[in-house]
């Protein structure tokens, strides 16, 4: 047998020793605020009964800790098996609570958590439903009071907002409606891929992955990029093989920020009080979406070596950790816009490391901001500026990027001016009772034909609600039957609700109608101002691009006639969709479209539409439903 | 300099990738890696896993084609205990991860202990461990083993819910000199003076240095109840232990 030498033997010793004096060390001080008794999956590893613990998903699986993490442990520790603590009569009451038509009934003691299992109602969580997530936020859509007041935990939440594994139920008579935040993502397919001359920063030789040169990681297997357009409603991902410039997958998914309301306003005055979260929340849903995207198409996250993010000014600094409450506030700029204009920076674009974020890809992995074109006009529009390519563009082009807030910019290569319109959630479902996203079940165009209603579902299925493209063709249905008056009012006296789909139960009431008009007059304001302001009229509009989520639906026609977009001929009108994330896949894929957005942006002029001295006029005149005028300069 | 691709366990680089962040543990951890033998690092990973069953028979088949045991101490076992403590400082673990990875690191020296007494060697004393009858909390008690075995004393574990008879016949059989007792409950509490009594009864007392310790438990308390020391910690716990062993090498001269 071999020997072995005292001394040598006791250095290492010495050496354990001191790295265990360490883990002790740390062990005494993470006790103070953790139980010890807790694994890294939030089990409960204890021999004994503790009156957090939590029944397991899987039979069979050690218990779950329900524990916040903010008392002392040792007062919840029992010594008596764990046996029979767990066993629980269920005494039922006159109460249901139900989504999306499945109802189970209820009892006092369980939380939204245990019946959305019940329900199969996928909700996210990753601490195993222990509040500190913050993942499985749902919308309490009634049936708030059979719920026991917000906790703790939960005070970051607003409205008819809880957390599914927080909120339990003490009154079970009551009935309850509840939806998930984060619904699951649609698969979008690309239409218009042009090609384009490959030119990445990532780039590999032989089994060497390199960024701008510079070696990062060993080949393994795939070279992606992720584009990725953050939007304050939907955000959209499409990841890029940047080996041969195409799109492996786009997804679109709700914005999880939704708890902090549905504007970039709102969630600006939300990040000041709850600093994080909002960060939190949409950090998650994309390191969700990763993974999922990666076990349905068999890569390692690890694979992805560059992101380039785009999305309104509020949206991409949330992201990047940058502090957004000066663009809650006059004059409406970020912290990165001041620092530029104050020479302080050479430009608004960012570049941050995916791990500083807390973005997992590769641990290389880098994350490109657009840069800002000002104030609310964002990464996003620049982005659409890439995808149109404007900067071959010599003759006046018009982009109208639809959304919670409508961006348009006036132009062509040598001069381009631009503006932010608050549209609000309106034609995208906010604050209209049957108003949706694009969804499936959403109504995406009507036609009345003789007192009929046809219309066209979203998946063909029946309806629920109508969507942006379908709001427009109902409004000017409504004006071209003379159903309506300009100002929005019923012509049947005293009407307060239009029956849509009587068999459906959709209606249109004239609350919603107004909102949809002042939904409706900011768009009109950005796209008249603008063009005013460079000095041209809809008739010597080149083309006209119409961008945003729910663009490609929409009746142009229609829209013209409610004065929703400028009268520019239908065979000038382009809808290009979601040009932001096919300008964001741009950027990722070539050095050149970078380095021009990067000059183009700075030549930009930016109209602050508020500070139009007329307005006002102008919001008033672009709040009825009406055609905008064809000359004005 | 090494790079993290000079590290053939792939396991390995992917802790490192996944859970370091300070630039001067990477290099310094790569670099210990990068110049051990392929299976030294399956050792340290498998360590890093919590797995005791395999760095038992890892640790078997490295000693039996030849390997010294220094290089499986350092490379194998005290190298991944190091990448262990970096993601418990982190938060990446916790603690009964840790105890895994203890646990996974004693099933290794197991196999020491034979070359170390060929060698003449001696272990620096024998501990029996327990927590008291009636109380079913281990993990002060398992830090406490934990370091005990780091200091190289060899420890008897006997759990949680010991009797009074337990004890006793664990020290009987393995001839200790020192035992160290464990409460958490202030109602369990009681049980180690019980047991401090049982000894006595047995007329073993004097045979044995009596520790305890628990989050309940004072310097007052355990003067009162007759024990030999208290510690407050796993640190003090190991501090004890070697004053007790030294006062008995004393003793025997």
């Amino acid at each position: 047998m071999q020997k072995i030498n005292k001394e040598e033997y006791q250095k290492r010793l010495d050496r354990i020793t001191q790295l265990f004096e360490d883990i002790v060390l740390h062990a005494d001080e993470q006790s103070t605020y953790r139980c010890p008794y807790k694994n890294r999956f939030d089990q409960c590893t204890a021999k004994f009964g503790c009156r957090n613990q939590r029944k397991p998903p899987a039979k069979g699986d050690l218990l779950l800790c329900g524990g916040d993490d903010r008392i002392d442990y040792r007062s919840a520790w029992e010594t008596e098996s764990v046996e029979g603590a767990l066993v629980e009569d269920i005494e039922y009451g006159m109460g249901t609570i139900e989504h999306d038509g499945k109802a189970r009934k209820l009892s006092a003691g369980k939380t939204i958590f245990d019946y959305a299992d019940e329900l199969a109602v996928q909700v996210p969580t990753s601490c195993f439903r222990t509040g500190q997530c913050h993942e499985c936020i749902v919308e309490v859509k009634s049936g708030m009071e059979a719920l026991r007041p917000r906790n703790e935990v939960e005070s970051f939440l607003r409205g008819e907002h809880r957390l599914a594994c927080q909120a339990v139920v003490q009154d079970p008579d009551v009935d309850i409606v509840f939806s998930p935040l984060r619904r699951t993502p649609k698969i979008l397919t690309l239409t218009d891929e042009k090609p384009i001359e490959l030119d990445p920063l990532v780039t590999r030789r032989g089994d060497s992955v390199y960024y701008d040169g510079e070696y990062i990681d060993k080949y393994r297997g795939h070279l992606y990029g992720l584009a990725i357009d953050l939007g304050t409603t939907t955000i959209v991902i499409d990841l890029v093989d940047l080996e041969t410039g195409k799109s492996v997958c786009v997804s679109s998914l709700e914005n999880p920020q939704r708890f902090g309301g549905s504007d970039v306003m709102h969630r600006i005055s939300y990040d000041a009080e709850f600093g994080g979260e909002l960060r939190k929340a949409v950090i998650n849903a994309l390191n969700h979406e990763i993974l999922e995207m990666g076990e349905r198409l068999d890569f390692v996250r690890q694979e992805i070596y560059e992101i380039v993010l785009v999305g309104n000014s509020t949206m991409r600094d949330i992201f990047f950790k940058l502090d957004v409450q000066s663009i809650g506030q006059k004059p409406y700029k970020s912290t990165i816009e001041h620092e530029y204009l104050e020479g302080k920076r050479e430009t608004t674009s960012l570049l941050e490391k995916t791990r500083r974020l807390g973005i997992r890809a590769n641990p290389k992995a880098v994350v490109y901001g657009l840069p800002l074109i000002a104030s609310h006009v964002g990464a996003d529009v620049a982005a659409d500026l890439v995808a149109i390519d404007i900067a071959s563009k010599d003759e006046i082009v018009m982009l109208v990027d639809v959304g919670t807030n409508t961006e348009v910019v006036v132009g062509h290569a040598g001069r381009l001016v631009a503006a932010s319109c608050p549209a609000g959630p309106a034609f995208e479902g906010g604050g209209i009772e049957y108003g949706m996203p694009g969804y499936d079940g959403a109504i995406e165009s009507i036609h009345l034909n003789n007192g009929q209603t046809e219309y066209q579902t979203i998946g063909d299925i029946d309806p629920q609600g109508i969507c942006g493209s379908g709001l427009i063709d109902l409004l000017a249905e409504l004006r071209h039957h003379e159903l309506m008056t300009p100002m929005g009012v019923f012509t049947e006296k005293k009407q307060r609700k239009i029956a849509v789909i009587p068999e459906h139960g959709i209606t249109l009431s004239r609350d919603d109608a107004s909102n949809l008009a002042q939904a409706k007059a900011a768009n009109y304001c950005g796209q008249f101002i603008v063009m005013r302001e460079f000095g041209v009229n809809p008739a010597e509009v080149k083309n006209l691009y119409l961008a945003g989520g729910f663009a490609n639906y929409v009746d142009a026609r229609n829209a013209i006639n409610i004065g929703f977009l400028a009268p520019v001929a239908g065979e000038r009108i382009f809808k290009i969709g979601n040009a932001a994330v096919q300008g964001a896949r741009e950027v990722l894929l070539s050095r050149e479209k970078r380095e021009s957005i990067e000059e183009l942006v700075k030549k930009i002029e930016h109209v602050e539409l508020e500070t139009t001295p007329d307005f006002f006029e102008v919001f008033v005149e672009g709040c009825q439903f009406k055609p905008m005028p064809t000359e004005f300069v | 300099m090494a790079e993290l691709a000079d590290i053939e366990n792939e396991f390995i680089r992917d802790e490192i990738e996944e859970f370091l962040e300070r630039p001067d543990e990477i290099a310094r951890t790569i670099e210990t890696f990068a110049n051990t033998a392929p299976e030294m690092q399956t050792i340290a990973a498998a360590l890093i896993d919590g797995d005791n069953d395999a760095v038992d028979e890892l640790t078997k088949e490295a000693l039996g084609s030849g390997t010294e045991a220094l290089e499986i101490m350092d490379d194998g076992l005290i190298s991944g205990m190091g990448v262990v403590g970096i993601k418990f400082r982190e938060n990446f673990i916790f603690v009964p991860e840790v105890l895994a990875c203890a646990r996974a690191m004693k099933a290794g020296m197991a196999y020491i202990e034979p070359i170390l007494s060929a060698s003449g060697v001696d272990p620096i004393g024998t501990v029996i461990m327990g927590t008291v009858k009636g109380d079913l909390h281990d993990i002060g008690k398992n830090l406490c083993i934990m370091m005990l075995r780091g200091a190289g004393f060899v420890v008897h574990d006997l759990g949680v819910d010991t009797s009074d008879d337990e004890f006793i016949e664990a020290v009987e059989e393995h001839d200790a000199k020192v035992l160290g007792m464990s409460a958490l409950l202030t109602t369990t509490m009681p049980n180690m003076g019980k047991t401090i009594e049982a000894f006595i009864d047995e007329d073993l007392r004097e045979d044995v240095k009596i520790m305890v310790g628990g989050a309940p438990v004072t310097q007052e308390f355990a003067d009162d109840m007759g024990a030999d020391g208290y510690g407050k910690d796993a640190l003090a716990c190991v501090e004890l232990a070697k004053k007790f062993a030294e006062e008995e090498d004393e003793e025997e001269f």
